[in-house]
């Protein structure tokens, strides 16, 4: 069989790197510039910087680093194949944790997973808010559109049909104290449920435990279609 | 609670608790192994404070203890937290592990924790007959030999199993099946453990507490440690909540919930089937989104009734013109004016219009006693058949405007039967916020038994636009300070998650047992208020300070509320029990003394009192001054500005 696998033109995966980081330290709230970019230990960062800003990713002055419209947007598509990838194979495919944080590093770049390829992941795993370390994922057009074509594999139990039976993939709460309590009535990864009602409020049943949840906490619980 | 029954126990008497997940049968267990009741309902959080009582087992006195229902001895809320501390600070002998033989997952989860904490237990599957009718079966042998513990099965509500659990207590064991965690965990539980206390459990278990960052426990651990051990025990959990992704406490659950499986795997012969028959389809029908509103009506209908027809109408003819107006009072009369004939004011001590007999006694044993009686068994087959938490599903919305959520309509309906109680219910809430406003919502607006027997028995003589009036107000006030309150109040609202029970056939027998510790309540603690309050009345009366008070509260009274002068007395003895006060307007209706306008206002400025003294003391008790103080203070002044708006809106 003929292989149409040639080589496409890439971007060096220390910029990706780069544009990752920053993006990582702005959402723990930090200030970027130099001196924080140089506790990563990069080789050669200025001349990474260099590169990144010639090509128009981001803007130096001084010590300050921000990122251009077109890096910032870039950086967000990175972050995305990595989150999604992290859940694919966390959640779907259960492999180890170092596996998953290994395969999710060799995803992230744009030469390795398309848009359509993102966005077809995306919908599979039906658009999460959130990676297993329960950072956001940002949200690409699929999320918007919300296009039925594809069957998702997984999806928040809200979109689930009553009365059938599925599995509980993984759950991406808001704060700790709901996942501790769910986890004590047997809500939890691996788990079947099934959905009895969805109003007024949402009834499931967990192994012979009937359970009335708030729709924000279903909407957190994504499940895949029992074997 | 400790009382007569316990007092036969010696110091060595041996101590069992009994503990496991909320509505698995732990409190009819313990009824029938001590002969001593306890409330016994279809809902997950009926005990709520710890019960003791004495088991007489192999001919030895037994200390039995009644916990609350948890899912985790990690605890999570208040009523969780009293039982670990039984676990934590009481040593007790042995433990009877009650389980849901349906639920064997969410039981085994705590199996786990008390075999870490190092406690000898006894596994009991109880509810063998509904495992048996969804087609269950487990492997109680098999369960037995893995976990290492003995295990029995019952069917408690039938006596079955008791015979069983009684034999075994004594050869309940420390398993030496421990289940082990993953490496990372193990070695800082390791680390930690060596730094803790010595409790009577183990210190394995409290470390694995700690990781799992139970905040209940923060108090006791400052009381035994050095600050500097405590930051060294923070130091080494933050270490480890680093390297996982998740919240450490999940981490651990999810760990032991795949053990869990493990067993679960080995043991379970035939899962569960599809579920059936009539009660199965009640318990759907009556939380539909549209069938359930009428269901919902129906039951309303019903007891309405049933209490506000028969038992406020009905009954009470029967008793008060038929038994008390016809025969008792006249003749009580002439008798005592016959015995007292030297002194009018024993007379009327006794038979005068204050009198203990003609006006307490009348009152509340003519007037309310039926009304309760009545209210009592609707309410006792309400709770049994499971159908409150349902009521909670439809409910839910409404209470997400006051600041709550659907689990806080289980303590309010309990406060139709009585506000206290409830009050100490509110523990079953999550969050400090939501505890406040429904402690606040029951001493404003939820009238309990007696009164709302009161009520209906007066609305029902009034014309229809009442009813929806009381109903709307009384309904807005709550809706109304729940929301501002919610707004006001720092803190949040908690997720309504909730367990729902199968609908169970209520039982005969624990209806007629519930309705008479009720009413046995009601004659012990109630009736000799009403007797106090008329005491009080009459001796107001008599040294003429009555009509000083009433001078004085006329422009409260009189001019803004628009009612007769004698209203007065009503209120003054509502701020002792409102029902009380409400009898005394009803009384005065009855009378003719109050117009359809009065009657209604009156009504709802006696609704929006605080309950009652014991409801007082038990927000101080369970709330602190603070909030009493502050919860007291709002709701009077707020119930007479709401009659005076009402009077005025209906004068216009
Ligand atoms: N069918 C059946 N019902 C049972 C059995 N044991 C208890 N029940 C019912 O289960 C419900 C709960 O019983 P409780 O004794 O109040 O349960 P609990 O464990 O004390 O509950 P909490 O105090 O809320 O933790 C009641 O309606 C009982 O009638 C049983 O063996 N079979
Ligand atoms: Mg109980
Ligand atoms: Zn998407």
């Amino acid at each position: 069989m003929k292989s149409n696998c040639g080589q496409a033109p890439q971007r060096p995966h220390e910029m990706d790197e780069l544009l990752e980081h920053i993006w990582t330290f702005r959402e723990k709230g930090k200030e970027i510039n130099k001196a924080l970019l140089t506790e990563l230990g990069f080789e050669n960062l200025p001349k990474w910087l260099q590169s990144l800003e010639t090509e128009g990713l981001i803007k130096i002055q001084g010590e300050e680093i921000h990122y251009t419209k077109t890096g910032e947007e870039e950086a967000q598509d990175i972050i995305r194949r990595h989150r999604l990838a992290e859940r694919l194979f966390a959640d779907v495919f259960n492999t180890s944790e170092e596996t998953w944080e290994r395969q999710a590093c060799e995803l992230e770049h744009k030469s390795v997973l398309t848009e359509e390829a993102t966005n077809a992941v995306c919908a599979f795993l039906g658009h999460p808010p959130t990676c297993p370390h329960g950072r956001a994922i940002p949200r690409g057009d699929c999320c918007h559109e919300y296009s039925h074509d594809l069957k998702p594999f997984v999806t928040p139990l809200s979109e689930a049909k009553i009365a059938e039976h599925y599995r509980i993939v993984f759950i991406t709460p808001k704060h700790h104290m709901r996942l501790d309590r769910l986890a004590v009535l047997g809500v939890l990864p691996g788990s079947d449920i099934y959905i009895h009602q969805k109003k007024p409020s949402y009834v499931v049943r967990v192994g012979e435990t009937d359970i009335a949840l708030d729709p924000e906490i279903v909407r957190d619980i994504y499940v895949k279609k029992a074997a | 609670m400790d009382d007569k029954q316990t007092e036969v126990l010696s110091d060595k008497s041996p101590k069992v608790a009994l503990v496991g997940n909320p509505n698995v049968g732990k409190s009819v267990i313990f009824g029938f192994l001590t002969g001593r009741y306890v409330t016994v309902s279809n809902y997950p959080g009926t005990t709520v404070e710890v019960t003791r009582g004495v088991a007489d087992i192999e001919g030895q006195k037994v200390a039995l203890i009644d916990t609350p229902g948890v899912n985790s001895l990690v605890p999570m809320s208040e009523d969780e937290q009293v039982t670990r501390n039984i676990l934590l600070h009481e040593k007790v002998d042995s433990i009877v592990q009650v389980a849901d033989a349906k639920n064997l997952r969410r039981a085994l989860l705590i199996s786990v924790q008390l075999i870490e904490m190092g406690l000898p237990f006894l596994l009991t599957l109880n509810m063998e007959d509904e495992a048996a009718s969804l087609g269950m079966e487990i492997d109680k042998n098999k369960l037995s030999e893995i976990l290492q513990l003995p295990v029995t099965g019952a069917i408690a509500i039938q006596k079955k199993g008791l015979k069983e659990i009684r034999k075994k207590i004594f050869s309940s064991k420390v398993s030496p099946n421990q289940m082990r965690y993953s490496p990372d965990i193990e070695a800082v539980a390791d680390k930690i453990e060596k730094l803790l206390p010595t409790a009577p459990i183990s210190r394995r278990s409290l470390a694995l507490m700690v990781l799992s960052g139970d905040k209940s426990l923060f108090d006791w651990l400052h009381a035994k440690l050095s600050d500097e051990v405590i930051r060294q025990i923070d130091h080494i959990r933050g270490e480890l909540s680093g390297k996982f992704h998740e919240p450490l406490a999940y981490v651990i659950n999810k760990q032991r919930m795949k053990w869990v499986e493990s067993i679960l795997e080995k043991v379970v012969i035939k899962e569960a089937g599809a579920r059936s028959g009539l009660l199965a389809w009640i318990g759907s029908v009556s939380m539909h989104p549209v069938w359930g509103l009428f269901f919902m009506l129906a039951v309303l209908v019903i007891v309405y009734y049933f209490v506000g027809y028969f038992g406020a109408q009905t009954a009470v003819g029967w008793l008060e013109n038929g038994l008390f107006n016809t025969y008792i009072n006249p003749w009580a009369k002439t008798f005592f004016a016959k015995i007292f004939y030297f002194s009018p004011f024993l007379q009327d001590i006794i038979v005068g219009p204050y009198g203990v007999l003609t006006m307490a006694l009348t009152y509340s044993l003519a007037i309310i006693f039926p009304i309760v009686i009545t209210f009592f068994i609707a309410f006792s087959i309400m709770e049994d058949s499971g159908y409150l938490p349902r009521l909670a599903i439809m409910l839910n919305r409404i209470f997400r405007m006051m600041g709550l959520n659907g689990k806080a309509v289980v303590p309010m309906v309990l406060g139709l039967g009585c506000d206290t109680m409830a009050t100490m219910t509110a523990r079953i809430m999550d969050t400090k916020k939501e505890r406040i406003i429904l402690t606040l919502l029951l001493a404003l607006g939820v009238p309990c038994s007696a009164q709302l027997g009161i009520v209906l028995g007066m609305l029902g003589a009034l014309p229809l636009w009442a009813t929806f009036l009381w109903f709307g107000v009384v309904g807005g006030a709550l809706v109304l300070v729940g929301f501002l309150a919610s707004q006001i109040m720092p803190g949040q609202r908690s997720d309504f998650m909730m367990e729902i029970p199968p609908i169970r056939k209520p039982t005969g027998l624990n209806i007629l047992t519930k309705t008479f510790a009720r009413l046995e309540w009601y004659l012990i603690e109630v009736v000799p208020l009403f007797v106090v309050g008329t005491l009080v009345l009459f001796f107001l009366d008599r040294f003429k300070v009555l009509p000083v008070i009433q001078r004085a509260a006329a422009p409260l009274v009189v001019n803004f509320l628009h009612l007769p002068v004698e209203a007065t007395e009503a209120f003054l003895i509502g701020f002792l029990r409102r029902d009380y006060g409400a009898t005394h307007f009803f009384d005065l209706f009855r009378e003719g003394k109050l117009d359809a306008i009065q009657a209604i206002v009156s009504l709802i400025v006696m609704t929006l009192f605080v309950p009652c003294l014991a409801n007082t003391l038990m927000i101080l008790k369970e709330r602190g001054l603070k909030t009493m103080i502050a919860i007291v203070g709002f709701i009077y002044p707020f119930a007479f500005l709401v009659g005076g708006i009402i009077n005025w809106g209906l004068r216009l």
